[in-house]
This record gives structure tokens, C-alpha cells and sequence, in this order.
């Protein structure tokens, strides 16, 4: 036990003495966090209007009334659908309402009116959106006799309030992907300046040495975790959290647990800090692409929602968003737990037999 | 007036001098030689004259004067700069050949019919003629440092800057390295500044530099540079104020003994008296538990590793005895550090059987047992650089299970007697190389091993401390009487061992006593000049 806690005080020691290493853990479980809560935005905004009216106004500019603030910005009147066409191309315009003459006449005389869109379709969520709005805007002008409302539950989160949602999305990406990095580099170091040779020559397991490394980077990273939660995700964005608080630090200290285990294994196949780089990048990409952070994983292709039981990124995310939002019990996250244990522990095996032992 | 003239030049980085008021002045065809350890300017004093890094006070070469990097371009054409590191300035994927087109393309060198003969003429003196469709990666070390050097003769530099292009070569390319030299210094009138790490290596200059402590400590000819400190020197005698180094004592008053010729590596010595900079004494004090060893510590028959296709250790056969110093010799690439790798099981053994104290090892689990009783100090001194020299060897102490009291106790000892107790609350970066080693064996010998290897601990450390260390192994095999297995590239390090074996190219050529080998090559003046003649022998 002694080797083991002295170990792991030592590479708390190491850690803070490198005052930038500190500076960018604090910098990615705050500011980061924050900067993704707030800048990514998948509603309308300020999206740019421009439109060519024909008609002369009346049902055209009522339409055009509705597209406001902080939504839209004010519609931009064009004396042509060529010139609309340009400044769409220029990007001043996202979004280009076009009015013919016919399009008054046919709305009055009650006949099928045609209202043409043309769409920024680089910015594609944000267009679609946007005509999904448009759509509900023309449909009040429809004068339609059907006996069917709807009338929406949100649940979890009654606002549909995406900070939320990206906020913690970046957090759990900046615990990946700083534990993967800071395991890899604790391991890669020592065997860049030698002195992993010289650990392995020590009498104590291997084993346990690098059970303390990986371990000691993992508390780093759930220290700032605790920090990010606390001050970000609740005090900036007010995410709730409905399920317990501690269910979420296990499931945490488990999914860094294993994730280490990827530092790991991509300690035990560079060969320097810049291999280390490289290689993280190529193995969280399809981690964090499979894992359903960015496209729900029952909208994926079948053999890619496979592969995505592969990626602890899956359990943990699918595990947090339970514990945050739908208030799941403990003992009911036990798939979660149990598919980042698995993972992880297969990791450790591998890292175990290629950088823990003499020949 | 000279042709290259050096007036107090002053070399600043961040936190550190390089060096500082350095003079020199150069003729046309003459050899300069920098002397002394890493880190003592001679690479910043190399980097200002070929105008690649800032520095303080002028630099004139045919006239035309330079303060700074900017207003050296005007003489770069003439320049030649061959930076220290084996085949640094070499890409792997490239052949000979077309390493030399690259370097005349990027001179921009007229390609004319002179152009190829004096190619031709290059390839053939460092004996590449044969070998210009072969990838740099697949050359020797030896080989690499001749295409570096005839790359940087290239565009015929009349200034030529060479900073360590012999270390870790083999003893027969060195030679030849410097034929190469002297022929072009004779022929084109080329200044040629080389840095070496080799003392023996001085005959071969004009003028020698001796560097120590960022300064220019002496200057002049090696004769009358030697010729200088002869009143300071003298045959081992005990006295007081003084220093006794490898047999001879150096000493400002005058000795009772009688005097001895000095060599150029005195110089270091006498220097250090001077300046009052006395190195500690080093001392062993007796272990705490005897020591109980085999006849034979550790025995290999036909030890082979392979990396792909290339072997790095053929069927090597050595044997290690109670109470031996082992020195282990060869170029770098020899398979030197590979060896001594798969003594501990740090990489796997392709080939052959091991014993070690009488234990054959089949697997990792064999040395589980035997790591109490082996000291290992691995190549550049594997040290935590963010933590301080007690913290260091706090958590070594720990990590062998020593109790923390005995701990505290034993790093207070080695502190004393290997002389860095002034240093415990420093960080290893900032200690001088000579302090690391010896701090890194205090480390190694922390749980009182019975074996010790290591792997070229004396690389790039001053003379001072070089002494001092052989010093140190010679009373750890009296005092503990542990055998003791070392590697290094200074074939003059021979003489300090009991035993040497001599690799090249991953094959024991040599194998003896050094009593043994001083007496069947009756003519040899130096262990240099036995193991060029095993170099010949099996070429």
C-alpha cells in the first residue's frame, strides 16, 4: 500500500508543480465548458432575412411582421430575386422570401398560393429550423377547418434549453479527453527520460505502480469535474440535477477509470509526448463520434450502432444525462456502470502486459 | 591580420550564460580545437561565430565584421556548420547520393565538371564511393558523420565548423574523419573550429581552447599548454590543499615527490586548483549487511537481439566475476546499451541463456527475486526533473521498502560522501552533469545492491568528476566488493576497469584483462591505439 500512495503523491506533486498544466486543466473545466454552453446554438438567431415583394404588401408584409427579434433580424427588401440570389450568396442573407404578383391575387381569390424559400443550406440545422418556423407561420394564415391541436409535455427539461445540453456534452468530452491525455503523458514521459526502466527494475508490481499513476491523473480530473459541475453547469446554467449526486461521481471516477485505460494503452504503443498527440486524436474521434455525443445512436447506420457498444463515451453519456435529467435510481444505471467497467478492465489487461513487465 | 578574429564574445539564454568573453583568432588552414565538458560553451561559442544565435561583442572573418545573426549572412556562403548529434543534418530516406545533390541544390553549387571530380574526390576519402545508393538510415554511425561532414564541405567553406563530429564514432572512423579534415585544410586553406570529447584527439589541432564553467580557461599550443602546469604535477604522494587524480598528484606548493609528465587532461586538474574550486572528496562507507556473491555474478552464452532485420547483438558471450569492474566498450550502435537491456529484461532475449547470481533466467518472473540485489544507473541519468534531488531519492528509498528513518539516514550519507549535499533542495535541470551522476549512483545504490550496471554514465561529464566517479566505482568494489558492469565510448576509460570487452557493430571483438591486453600489444602508447588494431583486424 505504501509504494502505491507514495506513488500517487508524487504525481500529484508533479502535476502541480507544472503551473501550465494546471492552468489548462482549470481553463478546459471552466472557461471551455462555459464558452461551449453558451456559444453553440442550435435555435434561429439573428438569422438574416431578405425578400422580394411583387404584390404591392398587405398579406406579404403580415407575414413578414412575424419574423422578429431575437429570432430574425428585420427583413431586407430586394428589388429583385436576382439581387436576393447574390446576397445570399454573399452571405448577407441566410434566408430569401420571394412574393410574386400571382401570390396576393391567388391567397385572396382562395386558391393554392405558392410562397418560394430560398435556403442558406451551409447552415443547414439553423435553415431547417428556420422553415420549420415559417411553415408554422403560413399555417396560421391557412385557413384550415381541422379539429386537432396538440399540445406539448416537455420532459426533463420543461425549457427545451440546449445551453444545458451542450454544457454538460462538453464536459463529459473535456473528461475524456483530458484523461486520456494526461495518462498517456504521465506513462510516456517516464519512458522517454528512462526512468519508467528504472520503475520496472523497483521491487513493487508494476501492477500497482501503474494503477497509482493512472489513479492519480484520474483524481486530478475528477477534482475538476467537481469545480466544472458546481460553478458551471449549475451555477451558470442552472442544469438541474435530478437523480444523485454521488451516482454521478462513481459513474465519473469509473469512466476516467477506464478511459486511463485508453491513455494507457496509447502510452504503451508511442514512442514520445508527439506520438501520444497524434494518436489520441485518431482514437477519441471515433470514440466520440460513436458514442452518440453528437447524433443520437439509433439514427446511425446499424453496423455503426453496434460499434458504438464499444466506446465507454456511450455509457457514460447515455449514464449522465439519466442521473442529470430523467432522475433515474441508482441501482437502475447498473448497464452504465457495468459496460465502462468491462471496458476498462480489458484496457488495463493490455496495458499491463505490454509496458508492466520484464521479459 | 588573422583571418578569423573572435573578441569577447558573450552568449546569454534565459536563465544561464553560454559563454562568456571568449577570444580567439584563427589563420587560414588552421585546426582549432574546443575542449571540455557538456555545458561549458563550447556549442554556444560555435553557434555565435556561425552566426546562428545572438550574441554580444564582434566577430571578424576576412574583414568583414558581425555582431549579429543578421549581419553574418553576408559571410554565410563561406561558412560550413555541422551541428553535434550523430547524422543530425541526414535524412533517413534519402540515399548518399542524393544527399549530396540536396546539399550542392540547396547551396546552390554550379554543377560543373569541378563540381563532380571534387564530389568524387569527397565520396572516395570518406570511402563512400561504393555506397552512394544506399539510405543514410542504413549507414553506421561512423559512416553517417563522414557523409555529414563531406555534405557540409560541399559548397568549399572556408570556414568550417564542426561541433562534436567524433563523439561515439568508432575509433577507425575518427581517424578518418580527421584525415578527411587535414587533407581539406591543406588543400582549400579551410579554418577548422572542432569540438571534441576526446582528449587524445587534441594532437590532432593547431591550437587547443580549453573550456570549464562557461570561460575560456587556457589557449594555446597543446605542448606549451602541457609545458605550462609541469611544475604542478608529480607522482602520487600524499599532501594536503592538494588533488590526487588517477595516480598523480596536483598541487600549487611544491611536493616532496618527485615530478611526472602531465597530459593535456592536467590541465583541468591544476585549473581547478587555481580557482580554489576543490571537489569534494569521495568516500564509501561500509553496508550495512556483507555481501554474498557467486563466483560467477552473471554469465551470457550466445545473447541475441534482433530489431527486424538488423541485429543489434550477435551471439555475445561475456561473463561477469565477484568483485570485477566490466567495462563494456564500443562505439554508439555497438549494442552496448541493448546488452545491457536485456540483462535486466527490459527488452526481450531473442536468443541465447542467461545466469544472473547464479539463477537462469527464463522469464520475468525469474528477477523478480534478484531486483534487491541490482543497482541499474540507465543513459542521461533517469531522474524526475520536477522533483528536487531529496524528493528523488525520498521516493527511490520508498520505493525499495526502505524504512523511512534508514532512508533518511543513508541519503544524508551518500549526500556526504559522494559530495551533493549542498544540492539536495535543487532540481536535477540546474545541476552540474558531474552532480547528476553521482546522484544518480546514489540512487542506484540506495538498497545496497550487490551488482551494478551502467550504461555510459560518464558521457559528456568534466574531467573533474570523470576522475572522481572512477574514483567512487574502484572504492565500491573495495569497500562492498560488488562487481561492477559499466559502458562507455571513451576507449581511454579502459584502463580504470579490471576486465573490458570491446563490441563493434553488435559483435565481441575483444575480450581480456587489461594487464592481458597491454601485453600482447607491447607497442600500443594508448588503449585507443589496442582497439584500433581489433577494429583493423576485423573490418
Amino acid at each position: 500500500m505504501r509504494p502505491f500512495l507514495i506513488t500517487f503523491g508524487k504525481e500529484l506533486l508533479i502535476f502541480l508543480r507544472s503551473v501550465m498544466l494546471v492552468l489548462v486543466v482549470l481553463y478546459s473545466f471552466t472557461v471551455d465548458v462555459y464558452v461551449a454552453g453558451q456559444g453553440v446554438e442550435m435555435k434561429p438567431r439573428n438569422v438574416t432575412v431578405g425578400y422580394v415583394d411583387k404584390t404591392g404588401g398587405g398579406i406579404s408584409q403580415k407575414i413578414l411582421s412575424r419574423l422578429h427579434m431575437p429570432e430574425f433580424k428585420p427583413p431586407k427588401a430586394f428589388l429583385s430575386q436576382k439581387a436576393l440570389s447574390e446576397a445570399i450568396f454573399n452571405k448577407e442573407i441566410r434566408v430569401g422570401l420571394v412574393f410574386d404578383r400571382d401570390f396576393a391575387v391567388d391567397y385572396r381569390k382562395g386558391r393554392p398560393a405558392q410562397l418560394d424559400v430560398l435556403l442558406d443550406a451551409t447552415v443547414a440545422s439553423q435553415s431547417l429550423i428556420t422553415l420549420i418556423y415559417l411553415k408554422n407561420i403560413v399555417l396560421d394564415f391557412t385557413d384550415l377547418a381541422m379539429p386537432l391541436q396538440i399540445k406539448t409535455h416537455k420532459l426533463f427539461n420543461q425549457n427545451a434549453d440546449t445551453h444545458q445540453f451542450m454544457a454538460l456534452s462538453e464536459l463529459l468530452s473535456v473528461i475524456t479527453l483530458l484523461v486520456v491525455i494526461l495518462a498517456a503523458v504521465v506513462f510516456v514521459k517516464e519512458k522517454e527520460d528512462g526512468t519508467w526502466d528504472i520503475m520496472l527494475l523497483m521491487p513493487v508490481s508494476p501492477k500497482v505502480t501503474i494503477l497509482a499513476k493512472s489513479l492519480s491523473q484520474v483524481f486530478i480530473v475528477m477534482i475538476g469535474t467537481v469545480i466544472a459541475v458546481g460553478w458551471v453547469l449549475m451555477g451558470a446554467f442552472d442544469v438541474p440535477i435530478n437523480g444523485s449526486f454521488w451516482a454521478f461521481v462513481l459513474l465519473t471516477f469509473f469512466y476516467s477509470f477506464s478511459s486511463a485505460g485508453i491513455g494507457l494503452f496509447v502510452a504503451a504503443v508511442s514512442k514520445d509526448v508527439m506520438q501520444v498527440a497524434q494518436l489520441s486524436i485518431i482514437i477519441m474521434m471515433p470514440l466520440i463520434f460513436l458514442s452518440g455525443a453528437w447524433t443520437p445512436i439509433y439514427a446511425m447506420h446499424p453496423i455503426l450502432q453496434k460499434l458504438s457498444l464499444l466506446s465507454p463515451l456511450r455509457y457514460y453519456i447515455e449514464g449522465t444525462q439519466s442521473i442529470f435529467f430523467r432522475g433515474t435510481d441508482f441501482v437502475d444505471l447498473w448497464p452504465y456502470f457495468g459496460g465502462v467497467i468491462v471496458l476498462g478492465a480489458l484496457l488495463y489487461l493490455y496495458g499491463f502486459r505490454k509496458i508492466g513487465r520484464l521479459f | 591580420m588573422p583571418q578569423l578574429e573572435v573578441r569577447d564574445v558573450t552568449v546569454r539564454y534565459k536563465k544561464r550564460v553560454g559563454i562568456q568573453n571568449a577570444s580567439l583568432q584563427a589563420e587560414r588552414g588552421e585546426i582549432i580545437g574546443f575542449i571540455g565538458a557538456d555545458g561549458t560553451g563550447k556549442s554556444s561559442l560555435m553557434h555565435a561565430i556561425a552566426g546562428v544565435i545572438r550574441f554580444e561583442g564582434e566577430i571578424v572573418y576576412d574583414g568583414v565584421a558581425y555582431h549579429s545573426p543578421k549581419e553574418a549572412e553576408r559571410i554565410k556562403a563561406e561558412i560550413g556548420l555541422m551541428p553535434q548529434g550523430i547524422g543530425l543534418v541526414l535524412y533517413d530516406d534519402l540515399t548518399v547520393g542524393e544527399h549530396l545533390q540536396f546539399f550542392a541544390d540547396i547551396r546552390d553549387v554550379k554543377q560543373d565538371e569541378a563540381f563532380y571530380a571534387y564530389r568524387d574526390k569527397l565520396l572516395h576519402m570518406a570511402g563512400l564511393s561504393e555506397f552512394t545508393d544506399r539510405l543514410a538510415g542504413n549507414l553506421s554511425g561512423g559512416m553517417m558523420q563522414k557523409l555529414s561532414l563531406i555534405c557540409t564541405l560541399l559548397h568549399r567553406p572556408k570556414l568550417l565548423i564542426l561541433d562534436e563530429p567524433t563523439t561515439g564514432v568508432d575509433p577507425l572512423s575518427r581517424l578518418e574523419l580527421w584525415e578527411i579534415l587535414d587533407n581539406i585544410r591543406k588543400e582549400e586553406g579551410t579554418i577548422a573550429l572542432v569540438s571534441t570529447a576526446y582528449m587524445q584527439e587534441a594532437a590532432r589541432m593547431d591550437k587547443v581552447l580549453l573550456f570549464d564553467d562557461s570561460k575560456i580557461i587556457a589557449k594555446g599550443k597543446l605542448e606549451e599548454l602541457v609545458h605550462e602546469i609541469e611544475p604542478y604535477v608529480y607522482e602520487k604522494s600524499p599532501c594536503e590543499e592538494c588533488l590526487t587524480i588517477h595516480g598523480k598528484s596536483f598541487s600549487l606548493k611544491p611536493l616532496d615527490a618527485p615530478h611526472t609528465t602531465p597530459s593535456l587532461e592536467d590541465i583541468f586538474f591544476v585549473n581547478a586548483l587555481k580557482s580554489q574550486k576543490l571537489p569534494p572528496k569521495i568516500e564509501i562507507g561500509a553496508r550495512s549487511d556483507g555481501t554474498e556473491l557467486p563466483e560467477i555474478v552473471m554469465e551470457a552464452k550466445g545473447l541475441t537481439k534482433r530489431f527486424g532485420s538488423f541485429v543489434a547483438d550477435d551471439h555475445i558471450d561475456m561473463q561477469l566475476r565477484r568483485g570485477e569492474i566490466l567495462g563494456l566498450l564500443g562505439a554508439n550502435g555497438a549494442g552496448k546499451t541493448t546488452f545491457i537491456k536485456m540483462l535486466l529484461g527490459l527488452y526481450p532475449i531473442d536468443e541465447g541463456e542467461l545466469t544472473l547470481l547464479g539463477r537462469p533466467i527464463r522469464s520475468g518472473k525469474d528477477r523478480q527475486k534478484l531486483k534487491a540485489k541490482i543497482g541499474y544507473v540507465s543513459q542521461h541519468f533517469a531522474l524526475y526533473k520536477e522533483l528536487t534531488v531529496r524528493e528523488n531519492l525520498l521516493y527511490f528509498a520508498n520505493m525499495h521498502h526502505i524504512p523511512p528513518t534508514e532512508a533518511i539516514r543513508r541519503i544524508g550519507r551518500y549526500a556526504e560522501e559522494l559530495g551533493f549535499a549542498e544540492y539536495m533542495d535543487d532540481f536535477p535541470s540546474s545541476l552540474p552533469l558531474g552532480v547528476n551522476q553521482r546522484f544518480s549512483v546514489a540512487a542506484a545504490l540506495l538498497h545496497e545492491p550487490v551488482v551494478l550496471f551502467l550504461d555510459e554514465p560518464t558521457s559528456g561529464v568534466d574531467a573533474i568528476a570523470r576522475a572522481q566517479f572512477w574514483e567512487m566505482l574502484r572504492l565500491l568494489k573495495q569497500k562492498w566488493g560488488i562487481s561492477i558492469l559499466i559502458t562507455t565510448h571513451y576507449m581511454s576509460e579502459a584502463e580504470y576497469c579490471d576486465r573490458v570487452v570491446l563490441l563493434k557493430r553488435g559483435k565481441k571483438i575483444a575480450d581480456d584483462t587489461v594487464e592481458n591486453l597491454y601485453k600482447s600489444h607491447p607497442d600500443a602508447k594508448s588503449f585507443e591505439e589496442i582497439f584500433l588494431s581489433y577494429y583493423r583486424e576485423n573490418a
